[in-house]
């Protein structure tokens, strides 16, 4: 059966190499994604929402997204706001330090003791707010199942290998160009199976899975579930299944 | 154009996730902390993502050296879209293709030969920047 893309928590850090709280939130980043929630987090470099496709753009709208800046210009913030999706959380670090009375660090290329300092309390944060955006029932840490960063078999060719690549395809919704995220994934599993949309009740099921990846508007459900089963209509006739 | 203005803009790509990235920014630090700090400003990708005016002024009015980390290109393309002139653009996979001995490894701490790698590019754009320069740049540089 495929595999869908796993909703984890993205985390953005500006890398902000200019200062050393550029450094600090890239670090706090990668011992959040490698350390203190490995398996649960994800990242994406932030110049790819420009120079990437559509499905590195698609990053904040799948996974619940905290960013990470250095300063007060909030690149990754704004950044992410404006090309993929509103950010679930923010963290400044320079904000976060000054809250904690800890001094600013030094050393963009080699932070100092204050510079370290600053990327475990930093870490620490970030940590606290995956766990409130992850359900309750989630274990904090656990790197015990597969859980690897890898998205799915259908991550486009080409992509950073960081978390982006979420399959995007386009779909004419009430004479709109709406991106439906991980379709053709959700179609194949749904095929495979057993599923039938000319089954209310398994159409029903189709549409709950499309839900979990993408925001379907109430007063536009109708419309979104018409055109889904039409394009899973499309999807048999292209994959040869009756 | 005073001293200021003629600062050769370096721009790495900002890289997160792979080890190549990591050699961009290490290359990128080498050149403008040790080896031409007078003669070079590095500047973050990620103003250039937000779209910050002051950035953007500085790649438009100056010459920029990219240093890109996978073939996406990032720096390279943003420094385009910003309108920035790219005197040099480094991919650090097509130098590491010809020093294969200096395999990079570690994100957050890159390994010996990750960072001898990141000195070989910085090296050859330093070259770039002293033939834009000239001889007052080699100058600077020999108590840099």
């Amino acid at each position: 059966m495929p595999k869908l893309p796993e909703r984890k928590v993205g985390i953005i850090a500006c890398s902000g190499e200019e200062l050393a709280e550029g450094t600090v939130a890239r670090l706090a980043t990668l011992k959040v994604l490698h350390d203190l929630r490995r398996g649960r987090t994800v990242t994406i470099c932030l110049p790819l929402f420009l120079a990437g496709g559509e499905g590195d753009r698609a990053f904040a709208r799948f996974h619940p997204t905290i960013t990470v800046d250095g300063c007060d210009l909030r690149c990754a913030a704004r950044g992410t706001e404006m090309y993929s999706g509103k950010p679930t959380a923010s963290l400044v670090v320079s904000d976060l330090l000054a809250e904690a009375g800890l001094p600013a660090p030094a050393g963009r290329r080699c932070l100092n003791d204050a510079g370290e300092r600053a990327v475990a309390v930093t870490a620490d944060r970030l940590a606290q707010l995956v766990d409130q955006v992850l359900e309750p029932n989630d274990v904090p840490g656990d790197t015990t199942a597969d859980r690897s960063l890898a998205l799915s078999d259908e991550v486009p060719v080409g992509t950073c290998s960081c978390g982006s690549g979420i399959p995007v395809t386009r779909v004419a919704i009430d004479g709109r160009t709406v991106d439906v995220l991980a379709m053709a994934l959700i179609f194949r599993q749904f095929c495979e199976s057993g599923g039938r949309v000319d089954d209310p009740a398994s159409a029903d099921r189709l549409m709950a899975t499309v839900k979990i990846y993408n925001e379907v508007p109430p007063v536009a459900e109708a419309s979104y579930r018409e055109a889904i089963l039409r394009e899973y209509k499309e999807f048999c006739a292209r994959e040869g299944v009756r | 154009m005073n001293a200021h203005e003629q600062r050769i803009v370096v721009v790495p790509c900002s890289g997160i996730g792979k080890t190549f990235g990591s050699v961009s920014r290490e290359a990128a630090y080498d050149v403008c902390d040790e080896l031409r700090p007078g003669a070079t400003r590095l500047l973050a990708l990620s103003k250039l993502v937000l779209g910050e005016e002051e950035a953007r002024e500085r790649v438009r009015n100056g010459r920029t050296v990219t240093i890109d980390g996978c073939k996406l290109m990032c720096a390279a393309k943003l420094v385009a879209q910003s309108g920035g002139t790219i005197v040099r653009e480094v991919a650090v996979l097509d130098v590491y293709r010809q020093h294969r001995d200096l395999k990079p490894d570690g994100i957050a701490d890159l390994n010996d030969a990750g960072k001898q790698l990141a000195r070989v590019i910085a090296e050859e754009v330093v070259k770039t920047i002293d033939d834009l320069h000239g001889s007052s740049s080699a100058g600077e540089a020999s108590h840099a």
